[in-house]
């Protein structure tokens, strides 16, 4: 592509410091540059190729990609004068359509040794001549050529680096991939070569954003990504080959060459054929930054969602019932709006206080490394088993079998049901609790979002969420015009509040289904036993209750009631073995690596027991006879990621697409790529199309 | 409220497909059976490659807006071959994967015309706009080669020879693999080198 110029040799009389003249070429300005403001004989110093390029065009690194072709210069120099190769900065990936090429963008600096000859005169101004090839490319490619120059002073002695280009040119090869103490191997496969690299300056760094650039364009598939596997040494890198690579000529690489990028820092290696060690894997995926799946949420828009989220969560059946009384109660004060007002408040407070508390609780167990994410209450079966006997105490209460107090003024169990501002505080602190898990399907997006943020804006987002979930019952406790429009209490309440005591019932029941997928049959049956002793306490605290309204003194009633209670919750909360679960074809993503091998379309199922959303989408849209005809039509293979139990690989997976929960449905096509998201919420007419579309390719 | 949620599970849902669509199909491989593909030809006939069994198929992939393929139809080179692999009774389809309004796309008037003008001795000039033969078979730049026996099965794929510049000068002393391939296939023998670099421009793939 170079249009060799034919290049002049200019020896001039005239003695001033080095000085070039930019040339533009179209969608780029070249010119050559030097460290310093002259050379003496027998000296080494920097020049380099400056280009700025037009803003959306490229340039092409040594290994261009998969199309492109690398920037080259061809000097002419005065007998002697010697310039060496380029030192190239680390490049960039350049996706157009579903190809990837190696370049750069805006301005950048290839930098060149350049020596003089001992026999170079001091006091001549030599001008040195370079033809410079570019392929310049936004959409389109020009080849541009530049025949540049560079007059250089020769001094008798060398003088320090300076002048306006002494910097960058520092910089650029200060920044240069450099061989490190790194030790490379690579085993090629049937589908990928695996690169492990190991060694001090991978220990404890963000490998993140680890990427291998080949300098050879026939070793790998350039616009395929490249799974990164920490470990305790190093990393792992899976190369896809590149296409054709088994008819190669010259046969398999004898060597895998090129630049590890870690983000800001890069080196050079040179990886030999070898079995990769140990310490290059086990740790699984680096936990993602940013949204994998392109989920760019700004902070205020992911406040904004956990606020509209935080509103939805009002309507979930285990929140509503709760709140629905608690309204109710409130058109008890009903001439009284400071009360209601102050009521309202502590609801709020409670709350916040709980969704902030939850959420510090997450971010600290991440940041010790626990790799969790929301939902994470769930995953523990005495959570899920107390919180199933406080729903059925819940239920109970609001059928009627015993009363909290004297009024209905508090509803809910334990704490909850304190009178007054402790009371309220306490019912906005439980509606969290029992409402997080079905938080996912509405917040995965924001909350994933927020959990890769600093914990300030993570808190934000979390406090958003808080203030949407509070504001209806806050909204209606602080006008009054709403609170006059609840109806009144009166005998109507006993039917409406036995009707609501069933959502309660129900979430109890689901809570037990969670246990029993968690925790297996013998936890089951200890939890069915402690439900039916919760019962009998139940119907034993009402008996004493009306005994007392009798005027009698019902302590042992009493007594037996708490003692009843409290044995109960502690059988649940004793620890068990935990049962082995079964599932036809879990996920793994060496399973996954062998499906996609085969050429298979892949639907995984990021689910869990505990997950609402995950089983209503099984029902309606997975495990259905049109989606099971599908997969049957494409030979789609299906992977189930049970995240009921806490597993930080499925964690980390999650991490990786821009979530912090299930569900997460992921489609990946027969000939490769990403995966495809699935919503969060599926119809079989999604599944299917999805499906199909993975199958065509 | 439910609107904007579902708005954004489609955004993320959009993110990720777009995400997919990034990825070039995989590649046929060398000695396996050539995907078959149907297109419309710049004539307006359904052409497919099954209508050619027993010869020898060359697929080339062009873009007229491109410096490269433009170094070797400004020269003859590109003719020079087609007329060659003509004469030995191969078949010759030159490709179009250009989306509409993108570099190399060309109306079918357009397409015959710029065939003619060209000098071009394919066998058909067939229209890819949705980029489906090309994504089917890896294609990534203009020129992108691709050889297919006799009996169906892909004998070389890469570059038309081996100098990745758009400098006309570096058509001299170039090694023309396709060439070299419709040799080797002619004598009989295996193809010498069934893989290169293809290299070029980008194909402006409908995104």
């Amino acid at each position: 592509m170079m249009r060799f110029q034919a290049a002049l040799i200019l020896a001039a009389a005239i003695v001033g410091p080095a000085c070039a003249q930019p040339v533009k070429t179209g969608h780029l300005t070249a010119e050559l540059v030097s460290d310093k403001a002259s050379i003496a004989p027998g000296e080494t110093i920097h020049v380099a190729l400056r280009q700025d390029i037009q803003k959306g065009w490229h340039t092409y690194w040594r290994n261009p990609g998969d199309s492109g072709e690398a920037t080259q210069i061809k000097w002419t120099l005065p007998s002697g004068w010697t310039a060496g190769p380029f030192v190239w900065p680390t490049p960039h990936r350049q996706p157009t359509g579903p190809l990837v090429n190696y370049g750069y963008t805006g301005e950048v600096l290839l930098p060149m040794a350049l020596t003089a000859p001992a026999t170079a005169r001091p006091g001549q101004t030599v001008t040195l001549s370079a033809a410079a090839g570019f392929l310049v490319c936004a959409e389109i490619c020009v080849p541009e050529d530049a025949a540049l120059t560079l007059s250089l002073p020769v001094k008798a002695a060398a003088v320090p680096a300076g002048g306006k280009w002494a910097g960058p040119i520092a910089q650029a090869l200060a920044a240069a991939p450099r061989p490190a103490a790194l030790a490379a191997v690579f085993k090629t496969g049937p589908v990928a070569h695996a690169l492990a690299v190991t060694g001090g300056p991978l220990k404890g760094a963000d490998l993140a954003e680890a990427y291998f650039y080949p300098y050879d364009s026939t070793v790998i598939d350039h616009a395929r990504p490249q799974a990164i596997e920490r470990g305790p040494e190093g990393l792992t890198l899976t190369l896809a080959l590149a296409p054709g690579y088994a008819a190669r000529p010259g046969g398999p690489a004898k060597a895998l060459e090129g630049v590890l990028a870690l983000g800001d820092k890069a080196y050079e290696i040179a990886a030999s054929p070898g079995t990769p060690p140990p310490g290059a894997s086990g740790l699984g995926p680096p936990p993602a930054k940013v949204a994998g799946g392109g989920t760019s949420l700004g902070l205020i828009s992911a406040a904004l969602f956990a606020f509209l989220g935080g509103l939805i969560l009002n309507l979930m059946p285990c929140v509503f019932p709760v709140l629905a009384m608690k309204a109710a109660s409130l058109a008890g004060h009903g001439e009284d709006h400071g009360e209601a007002r102050r009521q309202g408040l502590a609801f709020g407070v409670g709350a916040l206080a709980t969704f902030l508390a939850l959420a510090g609780l997450l971010i600290g167990l991440q940041a010790a490394g626990s790799a969790i994410g929301w939902g994470f209450q769930l995953q523990s079966p005495a959570v899920v088993a107390v919180l199933a006997l406080l729903m059925l105490a819940v239920a109970l209460n609001l059928s009627g079998v015993f009363e909290v107090g004297s009024s209905l003024q508090g509803v809910g169990s334990g704490l909850a049901a304190r009178q007054g501002l402790a009371g309220a505080f306490f019912t906005g602190a439980l509606a969290v609790v029992v409402a997080a898990p079905c938080t996912a399907p509405f917040m995965g997006p924001a909350l994933g979002w927020a959990l890769t943020q600093p914990p300030v804006a993570a808190l934000a987002v979390f406090a958003a969420l808080g203030l949407g979930f509070a504001a209806p019952f806050m909204l209606v406790t602080f006008a009054p015009g709403l609170l006059a429009r609840l109806p009144r209490p009166g005998p109507w309440m006993d039917g409406f509040r036995k009707a609501l005591a069933f959502p309660m019932y129900a979430a109890a029941a689901w809570l037990v289904w969670v246990l029993a997928q968690q925790a297996g049959p013998p936890a089951l049956a200890k939890l069915l036993a402690a439900a039916v002793v919760v019962g009998l306490a139940a119907w034993l605290a009402g008996a004493a209750q009306r005994r007392a309204a009798a005027g009698g003194r019902p302590l042992a009633l009493r007594s037996a009631s708490v003692l009843l209670a409290a044995l109960a919750i502690g059988a649940v909360v004793w620890p068990q073995g935990a049962a082995t679960e079964l599932e036809s074809e879990p996920y793994s993503p060496a399973r996954l690596a062998e499906l996609r091998a085969e050429g298979r379309p892949v639907f995984v199922n990021y689910t869990a027991a505990w997950c609402v959303s995950c089983q209503v989408n099984d029902k309606v849209a997975i495990s259905t006879h049109a989606t099971a005809a599908a997969f049957k039509r494409h030979d789609v293979a299906y992977l189930k990621a049970d995240w009921t139990r806490r597993d930080p690989q499925i964690a980390a997976e999650l991490a990786r697409y821009g979530r912090a929960g299930v569900p997460l449905y992921l489609v990946y096509g027969a000939r490769g790529g990403d995966g495809v998201i699935l919503p969060s919420i599926l119809t079989e007419g999604i599944v299917v199309k999805a499906v199909d579309a993975a199958a065509g390719g | 409220m439910w609107r904007l949620t579902r708005r954004a599970v489609l955004a993320a849902s959009l993110a990720g497909l777009l995400a997919a669509a990034g990825q070039a199909g995989a590649a046929p491989a060398i000695g396996e059976y050539a995907p078959n593909f149907q297109a419309i030809d710049a004539a307006g006939r359904i052409r497919l490659l099954s209508e050619f069994p027993g010869k020898a198929v060359v697929l080339e992939w062009t873009n007229n807006g491109c410096p490269y393929v433009q170094k070797h139809y400004r020269s003859g080179n590109m003719q020079a071959l087609q007329a060659r692999a003509a004469a030995d009774g191969v078949v010759w389809l030159t490709i179009i994967s250009s989306a509409p309004g993108t570099q190399g796309y060309l109306p079918p008037a357009d397409a015959l015309a710029w065939k003619q003008k060209a000098y071009a001795g394919a066998t058909d000039l067939l229209l890819d706009p949705e980029g489906r033969v090309g994504r089917a078979y890896g294609a990534k730049t203009t020129p992108h080669m691709f050889v297919i026996d006799k009996a169906g099965k892909l004998a070389y794929m890469g570059g038309l020879d081996d100098q990745p510049h758009a400098d006309p000068a570096s058509l001299k002393g170039a090694r023309n693999y396709v060439a070299a391939a419709l040799d080797d296939l002619k004598a009989g023998r295996p193809v010498a080198t069934p893989v290169s670099r293809p290299y070029g421009c980008s194909i402006k793939y409908a995104r």
